[in-house]
Order: C-alpha cells, then structure tokens, then sequence
C-alpha cells in the first residue's frame, strides 16, 4: 500500500477541519448552522485567487481583502438572512432555508463573475507545491505547512474563547437566558461570530485553493464534508472537529486507493453513519448540556 | 411617587412596577400588579408555588415585555428595556435554580459577573476579593468547572457573581432552594451583608418567615394578584399571608 494515502487523506482532513471549525464559530452563540459556508470558503479562494494571481497583488494585501470581504458578506447574512428569523423564534428552523437561499445567491453570483474555469494559485515562496520524498511519502512544502497551520490555527480559535467575550459566547451557548440575566447582548456576539466565522471560512479557502485550484466547484463538497467533520467531531467542539477532520480525510483517501475513487464518497459518509448511530452527539460528547 | 433624579437618598423608592400584566405568549399569568422598592431596604415579595413571582421579577428584568402598566428603575421607564441594558443599568436578577454556566470554572463564572464593565485590574481584584471574604470556599474551588460544586456552594457562586457587578438592586429568586440550614443561615448573613454594604434587594423566598424578619416590606401574590402590601412584620401576622398560602387555586 501507497503510504501517500496519509499525506493526502491530512491535507484533504486539514481542510475539512477548518471548514467544521468557521461552521463551530457561528453554531456557538447561535445554534444555527451556515449552510452557505461552504459557498464561502469557495468565494474566499475565487477572490484571493483573482487578486493574488490574476492581478497580481502581493500574497498578504490579498489575504486581507479576502477575509474582510468574506467576513462581512457573512456579516450580512446574519443582518438579512439569521437575526430576523431568531427574532421571531429562538428556537425556529427558518434558518436552514434562509441560509440555503444565501448558498446559492452566491454559488449564482460567481458562476457568473467567474465562470466554471478553475484559477492557478500558487503559493507565495518560499512554500511550493513541488513535491519531494519525506520518509517514504511524497510531499510538498506547502502540504506539510498547511496540517501545521490547521493545527495552530484550531488552537488559536480556541484562544478567543479564554477572552471575557469569548466566555459570553459560551455562556451563551450554555444557557442564553442565564447570559441574558448577566447582561450579554447575544445580538452582538452573534454578528462578531458571523464576521470571524466568515472570515475563516474565507481564510480556509484561501488556503485551500494551491491544492485544490480555485474553482466555482469547490463549495459543496467542502460543505458537505466539513459539516461531517463538525458532527462527527461533536457540533462546537473545534478540536474534535480537528481530529475529525483527518479522520475523514484519510478514510476518504484510503476509500479510494483501497477500492476505487468511485467509492471515496461512499466509504466517507459510511464513516459518518456508523459513529453518528453509536454516538449520536459525536466522538467528543455533548459540548454542554443545554437548558432552555 | 415620581423621582427627582437618579442619584437618590435612602429610603425614596428605587423600583416601582406600577399595575402591570405579564403572560407568556397568549396566557395571562400577572394582573394589574403593582410593587415598590425602597433604596437601601430589603424587600419580600412571597406566595405560594404558581402565585407569579418568578414572572414578576423577570418582567422587571426585561425576559418578559408587560402587555400594560409601566416598570420605572431608578427614575426611568425600564418595562420596554432589553435585558442587557437592564443589568447596565444596575438592576440584577439572580434567577431561580442558580443558572450558572456550569461548563465554565468557578473563575470564569465570576469574571462573567462584570462583563460589559469597564475596570482595571486592581478594581477587579477588589471586588474578587470581597466575593471570596464572604464565600472563602469559592477561593479553594475556583478552578473548577461550577458544575463540579455542590447545592450550596453554587448558590454562594450565584450571589458572589452577582456581587462582582456591584448592581444597585439584587433579585434573588429562592436562593434558599435546596440547601442545609446550616447553609440556609450563610445564605441569609450574606444577602443581609449585601444590604448593609448598599445594596438594595428584592427577595423571593419559600422560607417566609425568615424571609419576613430580615425584610422591611412585604409583599404578598396569590395567583397573579397582589393581595397584600406593608411592613414585614405587620404582614407576618396578617390574614391575607394566611389565605395566600392554604388557598386553592
Ligand atoms: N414558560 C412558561 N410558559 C407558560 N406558563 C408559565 C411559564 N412559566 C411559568 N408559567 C406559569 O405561570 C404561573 C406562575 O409561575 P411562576 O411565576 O413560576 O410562579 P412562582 O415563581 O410564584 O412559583 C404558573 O401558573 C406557571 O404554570
Ligand atoms: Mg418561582
């Protein structure tokens, strides 16, 4: 057996994992799942890819445009498309059609800006794709900086929620009447967490797009996978996502080696039924034990 | 029955609910109640399980929107008020069963106490320091998650939070629930040294008549009206407080 798997099934699991972790930001304070954060991450790697390589901007001017856009397009989707819905009930579902609407507005939109032809990115040096052999395994520099960068970047999430709003956040997550009661404003949280989970979700596609390409084709299979990931890392626990996240990425690669790439689907969600029916809340249990 | 302005002397009244309905969604609970707080004072509001006093005071604090009548705070209207500038405004609600973020160390849980103010860290220590004079198991168990505490111990996490913020006016929903009498006896010589320190507080309490001794007012619900009204010890004695508590539904 090709040890490659490895390398491939980590990338592809790093990237699952951010995408669960930017789904986490905003599930927090909200309870609602984004189901545009796919088409997000796929506009954050459309405009980085647009500005970095098409117009040729310095690598970090277009970082920072990227994540500001992202972050407030998804600012807006909570304004127009989340807080409404919740004002009207706290515990209503309206949000999953509302959300889809906003996946496909933008799935729409760049299809038409960009069109289906996927842009080149190339990393900026001294990272490149060209691959060499590290014990065993053919690698490029920016895989091995892209499972390191997953790894810091998940622990660096989890920094924000030891700072006092980021304790609201939870607190509100826990128990948002009880957060009410010690003079939280979860509206706001909740449009911080839109801008810094969009943001990420931008970031996520930024950096997804040297190996993936940037393509209008790259957010639902993101979406998709990354919300296994979240599932079956337990919804808002980012390091279960993390570890989720490659354990989806290597069945996903060892699917396809082992029987076909036809498969490589199949074997990933067979994955996700069998833990979901033996632990429905996660490998990682229930992140808190809600009262409502 | 109007204040002259916000900073207040002892003894003019701090809260007033002025004949208010409360309900959840269509059903009525509350009706035409009326209720007041003198600055500095404690005050009871008692009744039996179901009278209403649990939708009172979350009225008063901005969970509930009163369908009629007024909620004034310090000299403003507050009945139209979200909940968080509610507690900006000084008036804090200690709900019933604690309802403390029990994920979340004894620490943390403190440190949400003064969230949205403004202090150094000096004057955070004050206050901690304080919290821990009066509740020094709080200083042994402070890392642990608050869940991890016992009955008593979160009840004294509850009000210690609530101390953080230093509010003007308490509410404290049956802060005796569940605990020891020993317990019961800490519980009480807190909110009377949270009284002597300034703090005015509203108590609701199934313990009615300790309730009554350490209250200077009264106040008496029976199944969403306001039955009775007066000093606590003119209550103690009185019939309606009687009727409230052995009548029917
Ligand atoms: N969330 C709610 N929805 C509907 N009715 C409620 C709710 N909470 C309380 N009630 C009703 O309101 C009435 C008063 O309850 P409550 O204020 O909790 O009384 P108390 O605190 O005096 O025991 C009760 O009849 C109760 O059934
Ligand atoms: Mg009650």
């Amino acid at each position: 057996m090709d040890i490659d798997i490895l390398a491939r099934g980590l990338v592809a699991g790093s990237l699952y994992a951010l995408v669960a972790v930017s789904f986490n930001i905003l599930y927090r304070p909200t309870n609602v799942f984004n189901f545009a954060q796919g088409e997000l991450v796929m506009l954050g790697a459309m405009v980085f890819a647009s500005l970095a390589t098409v117009l040729g901007w310095p690598w970090y001017a277009a970082l920072i445009v990227t994540l500001l856009g992202v972050g407030l397009l998804t600012l807006l989707i909570d304004v127009v498309a989340v807080a409404p819905v919740l004002a009207r009930s706290q515990h209503g579902t309206g949000w999953v059609i509302t959300t889809l609407a906003a996946s496909l507005i933008i799935a729409n939109g760049v299809n038409r800006i960009w069109g289906p032809d996927p842009i080149v990115v190339r990393p900026p040096a001294p990272l490149t794709t060209d691959t060499f052999s590290l014990a065993g395994m053919t690698v490029s520099a920016y895989q091995i900086f892209l499972v390191l960068l997953t790894v810091i970047l998940v622990l660096a999430i989890e920094q924000v929620y030891r700072t006092r709003q980021g304790k609201a956040v939870l607190a509100v997550a826990e128990d948002r009447e009880a957060a009410l009661l010690r003079g939280v404003n979860p509206l706001r949280l909740s449009r911080w967490s839109f801008f810094l989970g969009g943001a990420f979700a931008g970031l996520t596609g930024v950096l997804a797009a040297p190996v993936l390409y940037a393509s209008t084709g790259l957010g639902p299979a993101l979406l998709l996978k990354g919300f296994a990931a979240a599932a079956v890392g337990s919804i808002g626990n980012n390091r279960g996502a993390l570890i989720a996240g490659y354990l989806i990425g290597v069945t996903e690669a060892l699917g396809a080696a082992l029987l076909s790439p036809g498969y490589q689907e199949a074997v990933v969600f067979l994955l996700v039924l069998c833990v979901l029916l033996v632990w429905p809340h996660g490998l990682f249990g229930r992140p808190f034990a809600r009262t409502v | 029955m109007t204040m002259a302005s916000n900073a207040g002397q002892a003894g003019d009244l701090l809260l007033s609910v002025e004949d208010v309905d409360v309900g959840y969604g269509h059903v009525g609970v509350l009706e035409g109640v009326t209720l007041s707080v003198r600055r500095g004072s404690i005050a009871a509001l008692v009744g039996r399980n179901g009278a209403g006093k649990s939708t009172l005071l979350r009225a008063i604090s901005g969970l509930l929107t009163p369908s009629r009548g007024q909620i004034v705070f310090n000299g403003r209207a507050i009945s139209r008020d979200k909940p968080h500038a509610i507690v900006g405004a000084g008036l804090l609600h200690v709900a019933e069963g604690r309802r403390l973020f029990r994920s979340q160390s004894v620490d943390d849980n403190l440190e949400l106490g003064v969230y949205g103010l403004k202090m150094d860290a000096a004057g955070y220590q004050r206050r901690l320091a304080r919290v821990f004079e009066l509740f020094p198991v709080l200083e042994e168990k402070r890392r642990l998650p608050a869940g991890a505490l016992s009955g008593g111990q979160q009840q004294m996490l509850a009000i210690g939070q609530a101390m953080m913020r230093e509010p003007v006016l308490l509410m404290l929903d049956e802060p005796s629930l569940g605990l020891s009498p020993l317990l019961v006896d800490q519980v009480f010589a807190a909110i009377m040294a949270l009284q002597q320190a300034g703090t005015t507080i509203l108590l609701v309490e199934q313990l009615v008549e300790r309730a009554l001794e350490i209250a200077s007012e009264a106040w008496v619900l029976q199944n969403g009206r306001m039955i009775a009204s007066g000093p606590a010890a003119q209550i103690a004695a009185s019939e309606e407080l009687r009727a409230a508590y052995m009548a029917a539904h």
